[in-house]
């Protein structure tokens, strides 16, 4: 899904002096598309006038139009100090929590866009597709359902609610909305709905051939080279599945999930450096995220800069203790540096999450 | 291009004499039942209830039972237990090699029949006479056969103390002690209860399914002493053998750090493998070993998690002079090969070798190293079976029965020839155990197969036989008879190779004893050195061998 920031226009504005002027044609530049201009132009504005709400959402938006997310994220939060509640920028720091992957930040904001514009099918749409990936599938059904019966035809209605209804293990009502979309003509988004449906299942191969379809129908669909590529490297298809990340990637620089495992295919191949280029990226897009602090820790350690990586790891496990496989790391690391107590020391955390894992297995006693 | 241009491009380019010859000779040829003789199947017990031990078995061995020299055929079978009662009588089964590529059904007048719930079997010399002994791992009790040098054995499991209750599945017959006799190593899988078990309920098909490991406790593996006397003592009390809690399946007897001691590297299901490094006696005496897969980076994976290891085994792959080993996991785990990095420490370079992306999809048990074409360099051989026989309803991609991938070493990388090994290698199976072995003596190691609920697999390798070789069997004196810890070096062709007699590894299985050397198209052997294991400790040089033949070369005292 593809949404754009709004940028906010300052007509009203006179040219009173040589700032002033500065902000305006950064505005034009935004205007016309030269986005490094204005991007340039808003900076220095700010760095005079910081506290200048058209400035800060105008260069959130230049920030989110070149991929700077979180740089985007920091402008409108300052802008939205300066006038809480604004619903443009709310708006614009709720598209830019999406695009990195944020659900759970983004997703109240587009719930309050919801409820104040229930005749709207975008806030709709993209509340939904944050519920979705946060597993919240029961609610996007109850969202999505009166919007469906008023738009029978809708594609992409039809497509995020039969997801969530396969997800919530409603099959036989989601197949027929699977279906509906089938029946209006094979479509790319429909091919990818089945793809995803059959990986969460665990089906990568069914996932693989309808994800080949999707890829067919059409190349440019947002996502759909990511998932492809994890279908084939689940069905042994390595090769292939660097090829489909890279072409998501050359699509959309941005997309997390592609960045991550070009990483951890070129690590498996101990091309290091390689793999620290996408994890970087990765980090970009979503800053702190402790499965690529793990990569990187992890390269960190294969290439020798051990202290490095038992500093990022012990900032890990105290931030996520039940991170077994960061404890395992750093078990490694504390060996490998001969601090054989504190490896002692990790590895009975290990022991002891491995047996509260243990004592949540299923399974009865029977004679 | 017509038929005659090509024909006319072969002669020009000498290939005419290729064409006439037609379709290359598998590397590997199936021998059926028919020919071989070798009838009996395995009985898997499966039952609607899919209780676990159903999944695990069989193990299989080469072994010269008769010592005439030529590669005879154990099977293990299910058998009675507290959750089976067969309605036919079950046995394992001994086969002697007829010496004309027949094998006849010798288990009755053997003794050697079994009884229990069987798993694996390890062959070893634990009363140093010359004669192999048996030992059977089993659901419920294990039982270990003496070789009375008559073609029959005698059961002398409790007079030898090696009841052992529980769930064994690999074992290994080693000399960690260095006194020229071998101990034994028991594998303990997990917990499985005594008078109840574990039921996971009912899969999508509204069936009961086997329940994955994870969810049964591990159980500590045992160490036994051999006290030179007909017994054994448990040794594992106060070591990390005995504080590491596991659910062992596959287990390699190696010396990773050569220092002249025997180290375990053991396969766990659904926790970390264990690497227990024979430490020799300590302060007060007691012999130690210590556990450090985690420090050894061999317990998890690259990923930091505890995979489902089934198979291992450990060679000196790249020709370092030290020890790699080998893991075999489930699918979507990838197996791996740790390369020895010198410093008790090792490198997973499964990808580098195209082994993680051949094993993506499949489950692997009986595995192993060896020189299949005897050019000299180690190759491998990977058996395959998903574990559970429903899996094909809930995954497309993932097969009960599984291929079996072949390896061969070129340019100091594993490269997978599967595809051109023969039509053994593009069919499927419910492979367990492995076992290798020269069973018509061409000098070309031969494979068994053992199927879960199958008949056994024998394929005959045909490779290459115009490279050259020596087979070596190795007979301690002061040693241990078996020469297991045994240092081989030999020079053919401007080319210095080792070998370390390891024993075990593979799942379940044991092995020809002898050792192959490949010297490939090199004319002459140069010279052999054995290094014997302690107490012996002597090296003894064999000047220009002839090659071709097997050698017996006995520990010079």
């Amino acid at each position: 899904m593809r949404f754009v920031a709004t940028l906010l226009f300052f007509s009203a504005l006179a040219a009173q002096g040589p700032d002033d002027q500065i902000l305006k044609d950064a505005i034009s530049a935004h205007q016309a598309g030269n986005i490094d201009a204005a991007i340039g132009g808003y900076e220095k504005f700010l760095k005079t006038h910081p506290d200048t709400l058209i400035a800060l959402s105008n260069l959130g938006a230049a920030y989110a139009r070149v991929g700077r997310y979180n740089d985007a994220i920091e402008q409108y939060k300052h802008a939205l100090k300066l006038q809480p509640g604004n619903p443009q920028i709310e708006m614009n720091l709720a598209l830019a929590w999406y695009k990195i992957g944020e659900a759970d930040e983004a997703a109240p904001i587009f719930e309050k866009v919801h409820k104040t514009a229930l005749d709207q099918l975008q806030p709709a749409m993209l509340l939904a597709d944050c519920w979705l990936a946060m597993g919240k599938n029961k609610q996007v059904v109850e969202l999505l359902d009166p919007y469906a019966f008023d738009r029978p035809d809708d594609p992409g209605i039809a497509y995020m609610l039969g997801t969530a209804l396969v997800r919530d293990n409603q099959v036989s009502r989601g197949q027929a909305v699977i279906d509906k979309i089938l029946r209006n003509g094979d479509s790319a988004e429909a091919r990818l709905l089945l793809g995803t449906t059959k990986m969460n299942a665990g089906d990568f191969s069914g996932a693989r051939d309808e994800l080949a379809k999707a890829v067919e129908l059409n190349p440019k669909l947002p996502d759909v080279y990511s998932f492809y590529g994890v279908a084939l490297l689940r069905t042994g298809d390595t090769k292939g599945a660097a090829e489909a990340f890279h072409k998501e990637l050359t699509s959309n620089p941005n997309d997390f999930n592609s960045n991550l495992q070009m990483a951890v295919l070129f690590k498996q191949d101990e091309k290091f450096d390689d793999a620290m280029g996408y994890l970087k990226r990765a980090l970009q897009i979503r800053p702190g995220d402790i499965g690529v602090r793990y990569q990187i820790a992890s390269i960190d350690f294969e290439t020798g800069k051990v202290e490095e990586a038992r500093a990022a790891l012990e900032q890990m496990v105290k931030e996520a203790p039940q991170f077994t496989e960061a404890h395992v790391t750093l078990a490694t690391v504390y060996y490998r540096l001969k601090r054989k107590a504190d490896g002692d020391r990790e590895r009975a955390i290990i022991a002891q999450l491995n047996a509260a894992a243990q004592e949540k297995q299923p399974g009865v006693h029977v004679k | 291009m017509t038929r005659r241009e090509i024909l006319s491009l072969a002669a020009a380019t000498g290939l005419t004499e290729l064409l006439k010859a037609g379709p290359p000779v598998a590397l590997f040829e199936e021998i059926p039942a028919a020919a071989s003789g070798i009838t009996w199947v395995h009985e898997n017990a499966m039952s609607p209830e899919r209780y676990l031990p159903e999944t695990l078995g069989p193990g299989c061995a080469f072994l010269d039972y008769d010592n005439d020299g030529w590669m005879d055929i154990y099977l293990v079978n299910s058998g009675p237990s507290d959750f089976y009662k067969p309605s036919k009588p079950l046995r394992n089964a001994l086969y002697r090699n007829n010496r004309d590529g027949t094998f006849t059904d010798v288990t009755e007048e053997a003794g050697v029949a079994g009884g229990t719930f069987g798993m694996g079997v390890a062959v070893g010399d634990f009363d140093n006479d010359g004669w192999p002994d048996i030992l059977v791992t089993s659901y419920g009790n294990c039982l270990l056969y003496k070789n009375n040098h008559d073609g029959t054995f005698t059961d002398v499991t409790k007079r030898a103390g090696l009841e052992t209750p529980g769930w064994t599945t690999s074992a290994v017959w080693f000399d960690y002690d260095n006194d020229g006799r071998l101990d034994l190593f028991l594998c303990s899988f997990v917990d499985y209860g005594k008078t109840e078990h574990l039921s996971c309920g009912d899969n999508k098909l509204g069936r009961h399914y086997y329940c994955i490991p994870r969810v049964f406790r591990g159980t500590a593996s045992y160490l036994y002493h051999n006290n030179g006397d007909g017994t054994f003592t448990q040794a594992q009390k106060g070591t990390d053998i005995e504080k590491s809690p596991g659910k062992g399946l596959g287990v390699v007897a190696t010396d990773i750090n050569n220092d002249g001691l025997m180290d375990l590297f053991v396969a766990n299901d659904t926790v970390q493998n264990f690497l227990f490094v024979n430490r020799g006696k300590d302060k007060n005496g007691k012999w130690q070993f210590e556990e450090m897969a985690l420090a050894a980076e061999v317990g998890y994976s690259d990923g930091g998690r505890a995979r489902s290891g089934m198979g291992v085994d450990a060679a000196d792959v790249f020709n370092t002079g030290y020890q790699d080993l080998f893991v075999a996991n489930v699918d979507q785990e990838m197996f791996s090969l740790y390369k020895n990095l010198k410093n008790e420490t090792f490198r997973d370079v499964s990808h580098a070798n195209g082994v993680a992306q051949s094993t993506r999809l499949l489950s692997g048990w009986g595995l192993k190293f060896f020189d299949y074409d005897n050019d000299g360099a180690v190759d491998l051989i990977l058996s395959n079976g998903h574990p559970d026989d429903m899996i094909e309803n809930y995954s497309a991609q993932v097969h009960y029965k599984e291929p079996i991938l072949l390896f061969h070493q070129e340019d100091g990388k594993l490269r997978d020839v599967s595809a051109e090994a023969g039509p053994a290698f593009s069919k499927s199976y419910p492979a367990r155990g492995l076992a290798s072995g020269d069973f018509n003596n061409d000098g070309l190691i031969d494979i068994l197969i053992a199927t879960n609920g199958g008949a056994p697999v024998l394929l005959k390798n045909q490779s290459a036989p115009s490279n050259n070789w020596v087979g070596l069997k190795l007979q301690g004196v002061t040693c241990n008879r078996d020469a297991i810890g045994a240092k081989i070096r030999w020079s053919g062709g401007g080319v210095v190779r080792q070998r370390l007699k390891n024993n075990g590894g593979s799942y379940l299985s044991s092995h020809d004893p002898r050792e192959v050397l490949g010297v490939g198209k090199a004319e002459k052997l140069d010279w052999i050195e054995i290094a014997w294991p302690k107490p012996s400790g002597r090296v003894q040089k064999i000047e220009n061998p002839p090659l071709n033949k097997y050698l017996t070369i006995t520990e010079t005292t």
